[in-house]
């Protein structure tokens, strides 16, 4: 049985991994464009981003999926997330690259602007461009930073993936849940959370290293 | 024709008048130093002269090419803004420098940014550029701390990395903006005694100080600035020491000089 089980567990948290990667590789630099919208001095770009942030950050995720995922096919009468697992896994993964990115996206403007502006004036007067100025002086000083808050809004994304659930997309827990109408057993829920800490734990780890590479500056 | 012209420059900050009708020279080698009290406009002018602020009228011509007038300042692009700041360097009060990088590679970042954005870096140019750059640095009496990171020096080496900085892209014209200001008074020597060695060798430069002393001895001349107007200039020890000026005097005499 235990067999079975974890069979069964690593089937669906496989699903897991998958939406927390492919959500972390979209997100992140979307989050990284949407700051930069966000901090625009042009006001017809700022201002309807900061209108989608307030959305994004001041509703559920739940909601959110549910509504990306039904919302087309019922106002629009078309179902844009074509049929089955794939088409579900798909609107789970937008619902939460467009959450995700809007959450990394005040992470990466508070980390732009506790950056002192004297960093980007003495890169100015000694003659290099915007562009240099950022990717080479002022992007590890942001990386420096944000490390903290960071880590703790992608661990928070593990456990979130398994809001997915709610639209059928099989991630670990719904595997774990199909035992207690299957087999009448309760322990495979328990042994869902294993995996979360041990990923978890695996995430703090590496957030550790990071954070300990980058202290060799202040 | 002198290295610097300044002529009738002018800022304002939203309704205030931060600098009205500055003007003077400067010839090649000329030391100029900048007194007056906080507020009077010393640090605005220097920043005009770096293009961290666009003035709002008057000209700034360096070695009688323009680089700004206010008759045309919206034709000006950041492209262009960039080769003109090449003709000065700043350092500033608080140093500003690039915490991630050693004290050579401060010094170096940018030569080798901008060799690399010409397509003219390869490995000699960069070993010429480290070279300068360490050569810059013992000239600043640094020669041991071109592996250390600037948290690990103390304000006075931060300083004067920022200097070896700034000289290593060559302006014309390089300009401190109370360069001792945010040190210790034990450390303000040896920050002072860079300048002056610079000075010897003939740098152009524009110091905006409170060290009297050293804004008489060191500079060629000097400018008295109050409320945004140049009150006085002329030969740095006539201004200090016997100036003109009711305005000057006033200020000489509640600084002191020590």
């Amino acid at each position: 049985m235990f067999l079975t089980v974890t069979s069964s567990l690593l089937e669906g948290f496989l699903t897991t991994v998958r939406l927390f990667v492919l959500t972390l590789v979209f997100a992140l630099p979307l989050g990284l464009i949407i700051s930069f919208g966000s901090m625009s001095r042009f006001s017809v770009l700022r201002l309807p981003i900061r209108f989608l942030i307030w959305i994004v950050r001041g509703t559920p995720l739940l909601l959110q999926l549910l509504i990306i995922y039904y919302g087309p096919g019922i106002m629009l009468g078309n179902n844009v997330w074509g049929s089955g697992d794939n088409g579900r896994f798909v609107a789970a993964l937008v619902a939460f690259v467009v959450n995700y990115a809007c959450y990394f996206s005040e992470i990466y403007r508070g980390g732009i602007q506790s950056i002192p502006v004297g960093q980007q004036e003495a890169g100015q007067v000694l003659g290099l461009s915007g562009r240099q100025i950022f990717f080479k002086i002022t992007l590890l000083q942001v990386i420096k930073r944000i490390v903290p808050p960071m880590s703790n809004e992608i661990i928070t994304l593990v456990k979130d993936t398994s809001l997915a659930r709610v639209i059928a997309v099989y991630e670990i827990i719904w595997s774990g849940q199909a035992f207690i109408k299957s087999a009448g057993i309760v322990w495979p829920l328990f042994y869902t959370g294993v995996f979360y800490l041990l990923f978890s734990g695996l995430l703090t780890m590496l957030f550790g290293r990071i954070e300990k590479k980058l202290d060799y500056f202040r | 024709m002198s290295l610097l012209e300044v002529q009738n420059l002018q800022k304002n900050f939203e309704e205030t008048r931060v600098l009205s009708d500055i003007t003077f020279s400067m010839e090649r080698g000329e030391t100029l130093s900048i007194i007056g009290s906080s507020g009077s406009g010393k640090t605005t002018l220097l920043r005009c002269l770096n293009f961290l602020e666009t003035p709002d009228a008057g000209r700034i011509v360096v070695n009688g090419d323009v680089m700004f007038d206010g008759n045309e300042k919206n034709t000006y692009r950041e492209r262009e803004i960039r080769k003109k700041r090449l003709h000065f360097g700043l350092v500033f009060q608080a140093f500003h420098l690039f915490p991630q990088y050693t004290a050579l590679e401060n010094v170096t970042l940018t030569p080798i940014l901008i060799a690399k954005e010409r397509k003219e870096l390869n490995a000699a140019k960069k070993e010429a550029i480290i070279a300068e750059g360490t050569a810059l640095l013992d000239t600043m009496g640094l020669s041991d701390r071109r592996d250390n990171y600037p948290h690990q020096l103390s304000g006075g080496q931060c300083q004067r990395v920022a200097i070896a900085r700034a000289l290593a892209m060559k302006p014309d014209i390089l300009c401190f903006d109370e360069p001792t200001s945010a040190l210790d008074p034990e450390l303000t020597g040896e920050v002072l005694r860079v300048i002056r060695e610079l000075a010897q060798k003939d740098t152009t430069m524009i110091i905006v100080t409170h060290e009297m002393a050293f804004a008489r001895d060191v500079a060629d001349n000097c400018i008295f600035m109050d409320g945004g107007v140049i009150v006085e200039k002329g030969k740095a020890a006539d201004v200090i020491d016997h100036p003109q000026e009711e305005r000057t005097k006033k200020f000489v005499s509640r600084i002191g000089v020590v």
